[in-house]
C-alpha cells in the first residue's frame, strides 16, 4: 500500500466549539490507483487531504505513506517527506508569481538539492504538456489552464509516491478542464504514478479507479474499482 | 547560486519600491553618522589644527609652577637639531587692561589677554602671523596686533592707531605701555585670538620685568606622530626634578579644551547610531509587510517541502540585499557630502574652516553596523514568515 489512512479523526477548536471535520476515517491507496474524494462543500474532503498532504496533523490516528507512520516525523523530517514522496495541484494553481515557469517547475528539485538534470527533465515535462513555448515567462503571465499543467509537472518533478490534486479543474473552463482530466489520467498510466483527487463533480472524471466519497467527516463510500459514471 | 538566495533576492526585485525605501532608510541612517562625523570630527579636528598652529604647537613646554628662566636661545636651539623638530618659539602670556583714545575722549577699558611672540621664530613654529587681516604682523618692539573684538570694542581702532596697555609687572606694579596697532586679526574665536593682543616677547618681558624669562615653548614637528619621542627626549635632557620642565603632547596640553568636545561628539555620534536604530526599526517595518505580501508564497514553498530554515535564509539574505545596497548608496552619499566640505571649505558659523578628511576606516564601520542592522532587522519578520502554517498561509490571496 502507498498510502494508509487509519481512524484519522481531526477536531478543529474545543469545548463547545469544537467542530469534528474527520470521524475515524480509514481507506487505504495501492501504488498506481487514481483516487477520487468527492464530497459536497465542507464535507471534508479538503481537510482529508490536508491531513494525507502532512499539511495538517491529525487530532487521532495514523497516517502511512510508504508504509512509514508519519505521526512520528519531526518539522524538518515532514517537510522532506512532503518534498519527495508528495506532489500537491491546488485549485488555484498555487505557482509562485516572481519565478519563471520552468524554474517553478524546477524549484522542488532544488529544495531537495538534487538538482542535477533538473533542468532538462523539468523542459521534458514541460514539453510533454504542451508549454515548451511557455517555459521563460513569468508564472503570473499565463492562463489559468496552463498554470495548471505546470502545477501538475512541478508535482511531478521529484517522482513522488502520490500526487494529490484539489478541485484541480475547480477555476478552469469545461474544454481546459477536460484537457487537465486527461493529463492527469495519462500522467497515471504512463508514469504509474498515484493519484488522489478531491473533487466535488466525479462525474467529470469517468473511469478511476478508487472514489472515495466523504460525508459529514466521514468516509460514506469505498468502491475500489468503481465507474461510476461513463463519459 | 543557492535557490534560498535566488529566492530571496527574485523577491526582492520583484518589489522595486520596497526595495529602494528600505535600502534609503539604511542609506539616509549611514549619511546622518557621515554627516555628523563631517561637521563635528571636521570642528573638534579644526580646533585641535588651531590649537596647534596658534597656542600649544605639537609640543608644549612650560615650566611647572613658574616662569622658564633657561635662556630661550639655547632651548628652541637645541629643540631645532632634533630631526623631527621643524621649529620652536617662546611665547609670554599675561593679562593687561587696554583702552585707546579718538580725538580726546578714552574710549574702553577693559581686561585683554596678552600674548608674547617672537617677531622671527614666532612665524616658523605658529601660523598665528597668518591670522592678521589687515595690517602686518608684531615687529617692531612698540607693535602691537589686536583681536578683531577688541579692536571693535575699542571704537573701531585702526591700523596706525595707538592703545594703552596698563600690565601688573613681577613685582605687583602697574606699568603703563603706549603700543601702536599695526595689525587687526581676523581669525575664529576657537582658540581667543579675537578677544587678544599680540605684542613683542622682548617688550613684553621689559613691562612685567622679566628679562630673558619664557612661559611656554612651542614645538613644531615636521613629524606629528613623533611629539611623544620629542618630549620624552627633551624630558631626558632636562631632568624635571633639576629645571622643573612641563612637556606635553597636543593630546595633552590641549585636553581641558578637547574633553568637553568629545563629550560633545560622543552625544552626536550617539544621535547619529538612534538615527541608525530608527532605520533598523523602518527595515523591521518593510520586511514584516514583505513577509506578509509572500505570505501565499511562503505556504505553497511549505507545501513543496521547504525547510523553516530556508524560509528565514531566505528573508534574512533580502536583508542582506538591502544592507548592502543602503551602505552603498550611504557610502556614495557621504563620500560626496564629504567631497562637497571639503571643496567648498566649509566653515563653523562662517568663521571656523573645518578639518575635514575621507575617514574611511569610520565610513567603513557604520557601512558594517549599517549593513548588520539590517541584517539583525530581517531576523524578527523572518521568524514569523518560519511560523506560518501551510494551509493557512495558501488561504492568504
Amino acid at each position: 500500500m502507498v498510502l494508509e489512512v487509519r481512524e484519522v479523526n481531526k477536531v478543529y477548536g474545543q469545548g463547545e466549539t469544537a467542530v469534528n471535520a474527520l470521524k475515524d476515517v480509514t481507506f487505504s491507496v495501492k501504488k498506481g490507483e487514481f483516487v477520487l474524494v468527492g464530497g459536497s462543500s465542507g464535507s471534508g474532503k479538503t481537510t482529508l487531504l490536508n491531513m494525507i498532504g502532512l499539511l495538517d496533523r491529525p487530532t487521532k490516528g495514523k497516517i502511512l505513506i510508504d508504509g512509514i507512520d508519519t505521526s512520528s516525523l519531526s518539522d524538518n523530517q515532514i517537510s522532506s517527506f512532503r518534498n519527495s514522496k508528495l506532489g500537491f495541484v491546488f485549485q488555484s494553481s498555487n505557482l509562485i508569481s516572481d519565478l519563471t515557469v520552468l524554474e517553478n517547475v524546477v524549484l522542488s528539485r532544488k529544495i531537495q538539492r538534487t538538482d542535477e538534470n533538473a533542468l532538462e527533465e523539468a523542459i521534458k515535462l514541460l514539453k510533454s504538456v504542451g508549454l515548451e513555448n511557455q517555459m521563460n515567462k513569468y508564472a503570473n503571465k499565463i492562463s489559468g489552464g496552463q498554470a495548471q499543467r505546470v502545477a501538475i509537472c512541478r508535482a511531478l518533478i521529484n517522482k513522488p509516491s502520490i500526487v494529490l490534486a484539489d478541485e484541480p479543474t475547480g477555476n478552469l473552463d469545461s474544454i481546459s478542464a477536460e484537457t487537465m482530466i486527461q493529463l492527469l489520467k495519462s500522467m497515471n498510466r504512463k508514469l504509474g504514478q498515484t493519484f488522489i483527487v478531491v473533487t466535488h463533480d466525479r462525474e467529470q472524471f469517468g473511469e478511476v479507479d478508487k472514489v472515495i466519497t466523504v460525508k459529514d467527516g466521514r468516509i460514506s463510500e469505498d468502491k475500489g474499482m468503481e465507474v461510476p459514471v461513463k463519459v | 547560486m543557492d535557490f534560498r538566495a535566488h529566492l530571496g533576492l527574485r523577491f526582492i526585485l520583484k518589489r522595486r519600491g520596497t526595495l529602494i525605501t528600505a535600502s534609503l532608510a539604511v542609506a539616509i541612517a549611514i549619511l546622518v553618522v557621515q554627516v555628523n562625523s563631517v561637521i563635528f570630527q571636521g570642528l573638534y579636528d579644526a580646533i585641535v589644527r588651531d590649537q596647534i598652529n596658534y597656542k600649544f604647537g605639537h609640543v608644549y613646554i612650560t615650566r611647572q609652577e613658574n616662569f622658564i628662566t633657561k635662556s630661550d636661545f639655547v632651548l628652541v636651539n637645541w629643540l631645532e637639531r632634533i630631526p623631527y623638530v621643524e621649529a620652536a618659539t617662546p611665547r609670554l602670556d599675561t593679562t593687561a587692561s587696554i583702552n585707546a583714545t579718538q580725538s580726546g575722549q578714552l574710549v574702553k577699558h577693559y581686561d585683554v589677554p596678552v600674548i608674547g611672540v617672537d617677531p622671527v621664530r614666532d612665524p616658523r613654529a605658529s601660523t598665528i602671523y597668518k591670522t592678521v587681516g589687515d595690517g602686518q604682523f608684531v615687529s617692531s618692539r612698540n607693535s602691537i596686533v589686536l583681536g578683531a573684538l577688541v579692536a571693535r570694542d575699542l571704537g573701531g581702532v585702526h591700523v596706525g592707531d595707538s592703545v594703552k596697555l596698563k600690565i601688573k609687572d613681577s613685582h605687583g606694579e602697574d606699568v603703563l605701555k603706549r603700543l601702536t596697532v599695526v595689525g587687526i586679526t581676523e581669525t575664529a574665536g576657537s582658540v581667543g585670538l579675537d578677544n587678544a593682543v599680540i605684542i613683542n616677547i622682548d617688550t613684553l618681558r621689559e613691562i612685567i620685568d622679566r628679562p630673558h624669562q619664557t612661559q611656554s615653548i612651542l614645538v613644531k614637528l615636521n613629524d606629528p606622530t613623533k611629539a611623544q619621542e620629542v618630549k620624552d627626549l627633551f624630558l631626558s635632557a632636562f631632568p624635571s626634578t633639576h629645571d622643573k620642565f612641563k612637556a606635553q603632547t597636543i593630546e595633552e596640553s590641549a585636553e581641558t579644551t578637547l574633553r568637553g568636545f568629545r563629550s560633545g561628539i560622543a552625544l552626536i555620534n550617539l544621535v547619529g547610531y538612534f538615527g541608525m536604530m530608527s532605520s533598523a526599526f523602518a527595515v523591521v517595518t518593510i520586511q514584516m509587510m514583505q513577509v506578509t505580501s509572500k505570505t501565499r508564497e511562503i505556504g505553497i514553498m511549505r507545501a513543496m517541502g521547504i525547510r523553516r530554515k530556508d524560509i528565514l535564509i531566505i528573508f534574512i539574505f533580502q536583508g542582506m540585499v538591502i544592507g548592502a545596497i543602503g551602505a552603498a548608496l550611504g557610502t556614495m552619499f557621504g563620500v560626496s557630502y564629504t567631497a562637497y566640505a571639503k571643496e567648498t571649505h566649509m566653515t563653523f558659523q562662517g568663521s571656523l574652516p573645518l578639518e575635514v578628511h575621507y575617514n574611511w576606516i569610520s565610513l567603513i564601520q557604520t557601512d558594517l553596523m549599517a549593513f548588520s542592522l539590517a541584517i539583525v532587522a530581517s531576523i524578527y519578520p523572518a521568524y514569523k514568515g518560519t511560523k506560518l502554517q501551510p494551509v493557512e498561509a495558501m488561504r492568504t490571496v
